[in-house]
């Protein structure tokens, strides 16, 4: 399968009053074409930092560093910031959870949505319109003629991220990230939204990162899932493994918060994680989640554990050595 | 005891929303003409989309909006009929977002306390003794008293709200979307202290959530609301089992559970329960 995205050892830190905001510690990421990779985290843990970080969108004052970051063979961080809009115009494009972020309040719909085409792949209006009204049918706006001259405000927040939808495919996009595109939205709404992209995704070979915090979303959809904590990826794995068998204490704590209809009893205690995430300025010693697990043992906060294999298998990697090695043991 | 803790009948909240200097204003009926009781001990969630009127039902029945029509009554009692402290003592709001509702320049003490002091009950010992205790029910470090809301994690600062809400012992709690602004291993210790303290004290509570899977778990009634109106109630077993109201089938097949292998479910038609409504 072709890799898209290939991306080692990305950081990324921000200065702040207290110090030196460590956002992003140390994140590998691979995607094949077509393939739909889920980031799920809790709050603060990063995500939005590595979606900026991958887009190319962070403020100046942020540092972003990696070993490699490759989109399509192309090294990302040796282009010119030209060359780098070019890229993120034509064949990288963004989702936002909150549409209003993106879209221009004083513009037509039909201007934003053509302009990028227009620009970037010197196609005419008219041919930029009638893309721009096959994919808003596409992703099952009603009336899309009508709606190129509408303006943002006009639309509920539904319609408006079918918009933002049909303007990242726009460009025919080799990847595509999506930043909590669902969050604000109804759960009938999220629905039709999550088996849109999943779709689109499918009929165009798309590769999209999708971005979440609801592990429900990505049981549905993923068909591979990174798990994020404090800065960096925790545990990965297919969706169908991850779900069936958790190994990181975090994933696992996740998993067992959440109460699931037909199988949590109603009303019995449910169980949470303790405490909260470290603060990310500076540097952390030994395991990030030593302070909420429930089975570190003295050695978890001297020794930092890195990603291991689960089982010999590189598809299912987990940062804790110990749930590495108590598998061991049982085997 | 009274019959019903709370009890809404033909509870209506219009708005007119303005088209222009020249154009009719369009009526909006965020409430409909809801009729509700709940039995005191009981929790009734209510569910229902984006902008349905949930917190217009929310906001009349505490007394922050003027209802258009119908009345609230609390532990049998006509809303109005009682004076501000009374109601107080009866009835208390949790809201979702625990930063915005917290004074950022009041000490966590401060706001907690900020009750008693208002409604002049008891001296400075007994209202810090039952700052401290109050903290104790709601597992919130006492260290933790002296410190801005801007220094408290989403958690602790619910934990605060909830602590501020009980102070004056109220026996109704409406709490409007209390855990969606945290994270789901927060939201789980949140919901776990609202059952204790239902167990503890015997609350009622009117639990306003989009989540339906935190609502089956929570409540003993669901009520859910389309476009101002109920389109049907019933036992926790009733809605989740047996749903009849092709809206809340809709709501229930779109709930998704972390299980890969059942994948998205299909989109259903908004037609059929715009005609059943
Ligand atoms: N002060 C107001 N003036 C005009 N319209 C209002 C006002 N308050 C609420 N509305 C409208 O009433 C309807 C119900 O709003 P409400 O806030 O009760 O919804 P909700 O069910 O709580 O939604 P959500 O789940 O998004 O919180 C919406 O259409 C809203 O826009
Ligand atoms: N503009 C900023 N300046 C300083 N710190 C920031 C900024 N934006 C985010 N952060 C911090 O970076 C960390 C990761 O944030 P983010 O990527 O937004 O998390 P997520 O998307 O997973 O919720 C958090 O600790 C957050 O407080
Ligand atoms: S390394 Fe230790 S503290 Fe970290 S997750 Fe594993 S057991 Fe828990
Ligand atoms: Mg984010
Ligand atoms: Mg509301």
């Amino acid at each position: 399968m072709k890799r898209i995205l290939d991306v080692k050892n990305l950081q990324v830190s921000l200065p702040t009053p207290n110090g030196n905001l460590r956002a992003v510690r140390g994140i590998d990421l691979q995607v094949n074409k077509g393939e739909m990779l889920c980031i799920v985290g809790e709050s603060g843990c990063g995500k939005s930092m590595t979606s900026m970080a991958l887009m190319g969108l962070l403020p100046k004052r942020a540092e972003v560093t990696a070993e490699a970051m490759h989109f399509d063979g192309m090294d990302l961080l040796s282009l010119s910031k030209k060359e780098r809009n070019q890229v993120r115009g034509m064949r990288m494009s963004m989702i936002f959870q909150e549409p209003m972020t993106s879209l221009n309040p004083s513009y037509t719909l039909g201007n934003q949505l053509c302009e990028g085409i227009i620009k970037h792949k010197k196609v005419s209006k008219d041919e930029a319109k009638k893309r721009a009204v096959y994919l808003l049918e596409r992703a099952g706006v009603p009336y899309p003629e009508k709606r190129l001259d509408q303006y943002p405000h006009q639309l509920s927040g539904g319609l408006r991220q079918r918009v933002m939808i049909a303007m990242a495919l726009m460009c025919e996009p080799d990847l595509i990230i999506a930043d909590e595109p669902t969050t604000a939205l109804d759960v009938t709404i999220q629905a039709q939204i999550l088996r849109l992209i999943r779709e689109l995704q499918q009929e165009f070979g798309t590769a999209v990162i999708f971005i979440t915090h609801d592990l429900g979303v990505v049981a549905r959809i993923a068909d591979r899932v990174a798990v994020m904590y404090a800065g960096q990826v925790v545990e990965t794995a297919s969706a169908q493994d991850l779900f069936a068998d958790p190994q990181h204490p975090y994933t696992k704590g996740l998993l067992n918060c959440i109460p699931i209809p037909g199988k949590t009893l109603p009303g019995s205690h449910l169980e949470s994680i303790p405490g909260v995430v470290p603060s990310l300025i500076g540097e952390l010693k030994g395991c990030a989640f030593e302070n909420r697990c429930n089975a570190s043992t003295g050695e978890c906060c001297y020794r930092s554990p890195s990603l291991e294999n689960h089982l010999g298998s590189a598809a299912h990697q987990v940062r804790c050595p110990i749930a590495t090695a108590s598998f061991q043991e049982a085997v | 005891m009274a019959e019903y803790a709370l009890e809404l009948t033909n509870l209506s909240r219009h708005f007119h929303l303005k088209n222009g200097a020249f154009k009719e204003p369009t009526l909006l009926k965020a409430v409909d003409g809801i009729s509700l009781r709940i039995r005191p001990g009981e929790t009734l969630g209510l569910v229902g989309e984006s902008g349905c009127g949930k917190s217009t039902l929310a906001k009349m029945i505490l007394g922050l909006l003027e209802p258009t029509d119908g009345d609230v009554l609390i532990n049998d009692k006509m809303r109005g009929a009682s004076s501000r402290l009374s109601m107080s003592r009866q009835l208390q709001p949790i809201f979702q977002d625990p930063y915005s509702s917290l004074n950022p320049r009041k000490t966590i003490e401060q706001i907690i306390r900020l009750p008693l002091q208002l409604h002049k009950i008891g001296d400075a010992n007994s209202q810090q003794r039952a700052v401290k205790d109050i903290c104790d029910l709601v597992g919130l470090p006492e260290r933790l008293l002296k410190n801005y809301p801007g220094q408290l994690s989403g958690g602790q600062r619910q934990r605060v709200a909830i602590a501020r809400a009980l102070i004056l012992k109220p026996n109704i709690l409406v709490c409007d979307e209390p855990t969606s602004a945290l994270d789901v291993s927060v939201q789980a210790q949140i919901l776990n202290l609202l059952m204790d303290l239902k167990k503890e004290l015997g609350l009622t509570y009117l639990f306003i959530s989009h989540n339906l899977g935190v609502v089956e778990h929570l409540v003993d009634r669901v009520a859910v609301m389309y476009r101002g109106k109920i389109v049907e109630q019933g036992t926790r077993e009733d809605i989740f089992q047996n749903a009849q109201h092709p809206y809340t089938q809709a709501l229930l097949s779109s709930v998704l559970t972390p299980e890969p292998a059942l994948g998205l479910p299909d989109v259903l038609d908004s037609s059929a329960w715009n005609q059943a409504s």
